[in-house]
């Protein structure tokens, strides 16, 4: 009995040993044997299935046409497409790269990229693109710019982008005695807010009836807001919340984008901005940070509580989708610059550097990246492909089912964009910019905090 | 409410389920108003969360923010119901405000079950054996060991997850039933933990007697230890099942075919899809009542043995 | 507990050949020893342990030692991690934030399940009232917390429709820092209070009736008989739960992944978060592991303290 258990014991010794070496062998990523390198794919004679990801399951549609399309027109290949939650999305990207499970082509998003290419994680196009004879010329300006990284070479095509703009409820401005015409060509400035703040003051309702600009006004009762906030502060780059009113100050986030290596938030044109946003919430205009920790500002919006609020066009969807509510939307303020502004952001797809079908994953993000399959995706209008001919037949298709798209498209007519500000580090950014502008919007610290805050951040480039 | 019988004889033991209170007498005294006041209250801050999950999961999605201080559904459907099920075409659910993605939902259903079937009959069964080494076998650094398995609750999930997850993937079991269920099929520490505690707590005389009678350990453990330990066996299956039913994260990581996929993973469909975007909460709403359903269901059918197996102190 | 003798069944047959009667409370060391048969139970058991809870904290422990972002290969840079932490801000925030929390959390839920189960005990049995109480553990923790973030919600949510409307000012339940832990630990304790009880209850079930009887029988009120019987038997199940619960607490993770995220201004940025955004946010993952050790010590020391106190080890029902 004895020495069966004692074999007993060894085998099973030996078993936990075995396994022991076996996740040794795992151990680390696997995913750096591909040639990171560039170099050439070739297409001619791409076959197989190519996997791809993406988040929206609004825009799965669209792109399973657009892969329909690219079976028909290569019959070898086909496209998987695989749909997570953006709340998931990105953890099992990142896990995917680490166990080696990621797909050969995904959509990536300005925010993530830099850190995926300084880990080496994503194929350079530009070599294949060339051979291919793809023109990046016909995306809208400075899309296709985005996506060369800091070594010169490109790592996505442009398949879409989005502006901001006010969403207002028309009932509300109609009470308000506004016309939508009104709306149209408000003016601010960071000192006093100008024509804007007075309409947002003028939009604010407390309980008892009392507007934001009539004496009474109970800012500690407030029953419908001029402008809303979209989820808080808005960290470092405030895409929805305020970069529509900095963009119009002779400022800039970075020294240079993309890829600058130096941040500005001590600039006192910025403070001072933020300064005014805090101002407008302790008026009693603007809900606090407090206020909106909890539903998204487009539910808030939907139950008739914001008469405004800024957001990107990606939520025409949601925001236009409330029953009990009529949605409009008129461009943002001109500002100090004499101009409007907003911020231009883009996604593209990307391929994975561990991929096992490379000619077949480039050549369907030549075909996501081409008028073709842009072209599917804009007359589906539920977002503005990059390239210029598929933004109008998006225009078109969002006009068709009663909604005006001219507040987002103004910019790229007028050409008061500005890119979303990429560089190296942005996570740890967000994590330091985060609680700072948060505390400044509470009114816990004063603008001129963010100072502080920059040499934090700045700290990280050097 | 409760019956009581008077002990007429001091001597004799007569466990009567139903009786409340040990004295012979039947009082409405202010402590048991209390007592149902407070019963009362932890059963509406329990249920009403659950109110609005139904009330919710019957409304339509898009018109929920017209009226978010009603009580009732907003706009009765069954829609949201069908969107989980997978009944509803993709126009349908779009109208409703929901993604129109699909769901195959038996096939989640059927994976999900077979996934928390597994992992409680193996983890209940290998961990009640480890338990009872822990709690009445004698060998040299027992305690010591146990410390060991107990730290492993203290485990941070950010160092098991990954190397797990590299483990199964060189295993080749990514996207299998065997890769889902093996890293908790064995143990955790809980089951362990959970276990000895109770087993320490059974009467050694009915062990001992056995054992004089010449009974040998595993007889003792089959046959005298798990009979006896019905309650606290069955709360651990029951647990560990419903624990097994709700895991989100390893089975998102690893079960992604429509082979593996469970109906959390697959219910995720219903979570917001961007940034700044809101769920679909009435199919969110529909899809968590549905898939907490059949725990109930089972809580139902096997809570009755976690009452009425009465631990046997073997004294009578 | 006293033991009466033994009935011997008829037709005893005397114990066999060396085999001694086992001593009342053994020790491991005294006695014999059966090494041999415990392994045999504890090998399925072990093989899990070493395998997928073991060898990832060993190599846990070394990533802590490294700077590594997961991708490239770990380099070794000793005690820089731990040095680092000891003048992080966040850290010693978190650390503050995590204790709050647990705190708050284990005083309310120890007794509002110890509470519940005794109701359930004495004052009615019913199974549709114990999987009414235990609903809540039936939902997952990130759907609980999506229900409770809209329930709570400053502005649409309808529990602060209800307090304006009783002309109270509204209250940042999520939003507010002061608010913020408070709301978290309610949210997890409506989550987990059915599951302790149902613990409790487990063990409520061990004690005999015929205790609860003699007593009864002796004059003890019900109170009374609480605190002299049932807690003092109860102890090894409450050690389980009281460990459960303390441990959980300090690795609470999901409700502030689907509610604050840390906010506002950390007031939330419990340990976990905190680990998991250095980690898999910000690509520290030598740090994050690093960080995830010094919780581990925490975690452990805090354990065995609890389970020395409460001298978890013996049971007095045995």
């Amino acid at each position: 009995m004895a020495t069966l258990r004692k074999r007993l014991g060894v085998g099973i010794l030996s078993a936990v040993l075995l396994s022991l070496s076996l996740t040794a062998c795992g151990g680390g990523s696997d995913s750096g044997d591909a040639d990171s390198q560039g170099g050439v794919i070739d297409t001619s004679n791409a076959t197989g299935e190519v996997s791809y990801w993406l988040w929206d399951a609004n825009q799965l549609p669209a792109y399973q046409a657009c892969a329909d399309a690219f079976h028909t027109k290569n019959p070898n290949l086909t496209v998987k497409i695989t749909q997570a939650a953006w709340d998931d999305y990105w953890t099992k990207i990142t896990n995917g790269f680490v166990g080696g499970t990621a797909p050969d082509v995904f959509t990536n998003h300005l925010s993530k990229y830099p850190e995926f290419v300084s880990q080496e994680q994503l194929v350079p196009l530009d070599e294949t693109l060339a051979k291919d004879g793809v023109d990046t010329g016909i995306y809208q300006e400075g899309l296709a710019d985005l996506w060369v990284g800091q070594d010169g070479k490109r790592y996505g095509l442009p398949k879409d982008f989005d502006t901001v703009s006010v969403f207002y409820n028309k009932k509300l401005i109609e009470d308000g005695g506004y016309a939508v015409a009104d709306l149209q060509n408000l003016t601010w400035n960071p000192d006093d807010g100008g024509t804007y703040e007075k309409t947002i003051a003028h939009l604010t309702v407390d309980e008892n009836g009392k507007r934001g600009d009539e004496a009474g006004f109970d800012k500690s009762k407030v029953a419908v807001y001029g402008l809303g906030l979209d989820g808080g502060s808005g960290a470092g780059n405030g895409q929805t919340q305020w970069s529509m009113y900095t963009g119009t100050l002779p400022w800039q986030v970075t020294d240079k984008n993309p890829w600058g290596t130096h941040y500005n938030y001590d600039n006192a044109d910025f403070q001072k901005s933020m300064g005014w946003m805090r101002s407008l919430i302790e008026k009693g205009y603007m809900p606090s940070v407090e206020a909106v920790t909890g539903q998204s500002a487009g539910d808030i919006f939907g139950a008739g509580k914001y008469a405004m609020v800024t957001t990107g066009s990606w939520m025409i969807g949601q925001m236009y989708g409330y029953k009990g509510v009529q949605t409009g939307t008129v461009p943002t303020p001109v500002g100090p610059s004499g101009k409007r502004s907003s911020m231009y952001n883009g996604l593209a797809d990307s391929i994975w550097v561990g991929s096992e079908n490379k000619p077949g994953a480039a050549k369907w993000v030549e075909f996501l990246g081409s008028a073709e399959c842009q072209d599917i995706v804009g007359e589906k209008g539920v977002v503005f492909p990059a390239v210029k001919t598929s933004t109008e037949k998006a225009a078109a298709a969002f006009k068709a089912k009663d909604i005006d798209t001219d507040a987002f498209l103004i910019h790229i007519k007028d050409d008061t964009t500005f890119l979303f500000p990429i560089t190296d580090h942005a996570s740890e950014i967000t994590g330091i910019m985060t609680p700072a502008m948060d505390s400044v919007f509470t009114g816990k610290t004063e603008p001129s905090s963010l100072t502080d805050a920059n040499n934090q951040v700045n700290a990280l480039f050097e | 409410m409760s019956t009581t019988i008077t002990s007429e004889d001091p001597g004799r033991t007569e466990t009567v389920p139903q009786t409340a209170g040990k004295r012979g007498k039947k009082k409405v005294s202010f402590g048991r108003i209390l007592a149902w006041s407070l019963l009362v209250i932890a059963i509406i801050i329990t249920l009403f969360p659950f109110y609005w999950m139904l009330r919710t999961a019957f409304s339509t999605s898009k018109s929920l923010f017209s009226d978010p201080g009603s009580l009732l559904p907003v706009d009765p459907t069954l829609g949201a119901f069908k969107r989980v099920l997978g009944l509803a075409s993709v126009e349908e659910a779009q109208a409703e405000g929901g993604s129109g993605a699909s769901v195959n939902f038996l096939l989640y259903l059927r994976n999900s079950i077979v996934y928390s079937t597994v992992v409680t009959i193996g983890q209940v069964f290998f961990c009640s054996l480890a338990a009872y080494a822990f709690a009445r076998l004698n060998w040299p650094g027992r305690d010591k060991v146990f410390v060991l398995f107990l730290a492993a609750l203290m485990v941070p999930p950010i160092f098991t997850s990954l190397p797990n997850f590299i483990l199964i993937k060189n295993l080749g079991l990514l996207n299998t039933f065997p890769g889902l269920v093996l890293p908790t099929l064995l143990m955790t520490p809980f089951a362990i933990f959970f276990l000895r505690q109770f087993f320490l707590g059974i009467n050694r005389e009915i062990e001992e007697a056995a054992s004089i009678d010449g009974a040998s350990v595993w007889t003792i453990f089959f046959r005298i230890i798990l009979p006896m330990s019905g309650a606290p066996v069955t709360t651990l299956a029951i647990l560990t099942f419903i624990a097994a039913w709700n895991d989100y994260f390893w089975p998102l990581l690893v079960g992604n075919t429509e082979g593996s996929k469970v109906l959390t993973v697959a219910l995720g469909v219903f979570r917001s899809q961007n940034p700044q975007g809101s769920p679909d909460w009435a199919g969110l709403m529909a899809a968590a009542l549905i898939a907490a359903l059949p725990l109930l269901i089972l809580f139902f059918i096997f809570g009755k043995k976690v009452v009425n197996s009465i631990g046997f102190s073997g004294m009578k | 507990m006293t033991s009466e003798s033994v009935e011997m069944p008829v037709g005893t047959i005397s114990p066999p050949a060396g085999r001694t009667p086992k001593l009342k409370k053994s020790r491991p060391g005294s006695g014999r020893s059966e090494l041999g048969m415990a392994l045999l139970f504890i090998a399925p058991a072990a093989i899990g342990f070493l395998v997928f809870y073991l060898y990832p904290t060993i190599r846990g422990f070394y990533f802590a030692f490294t700077r590594y972002n997961l991708l490239g290969s770990p380099r070794f840079i000793g005690f820089d991690n731990f040095t680092k932490i000891a003048q992080d801000k966040l850290f010693w925030n978190a650390l503050v934030v995590t204790t709050e929390y647990v705190v708050l959390n284990i005083v309310f839920q120890t007794i509002i399940a110890i509470g519940l189960a005794v109701l359930m005990q004495r004052l009615i049995k019913s199974t549709v009232i114990r999987g009414t109480i235990l609903l809540p553990f039936l939902i997952s923790n990130v759907i609980a917390a999506l229900v409770w973030f809209w329930l709570l919600d400053y502005q649409i949510g309808i529990v602060n429709e209800f307090i304006s409307w009783t002309g109270l000012n509204r209250i940042p339940f999520f939003g507010g820092e002061n608010w913020a832990i408070p709301t978290i630990a309610a949210v997890n304790i409506w989550r987990h209070m059915g599951y302790t009880a149902l613990l409790v209850f487990a063990g409520l079930q061990m004690i005999p009736d015929y205790v609860y009887e003699a007593a009864a029988i002796d004059g003890s009120t019900e109170w009374h008989s609480f605190w002299r019987i049932t807690m003092p038997l109860l102890r090894p199940i409450l050690a389980l739960v009281l460990v459960i619960t303390v441990t959980g607490s300090f690795q609470v993770f999901d409700t502030v992944a689907v509610t604050t995220r840390g906010g506002p201004v950390n007031a939330s940025r419990v340990m976990q978060y905190y680990i998991y955004q250095k980690g898999f946010a910000e690509g520290q993952f030598g740090y994050a592991c690093a960080l995830s050790v010094i919780l581990f010590i925490i975690l452990i020391s805090v354990a065995l303290i609890q389970l020395k106190l409460l001298n978890a080890d013996q049971s007095d029902l045995a």
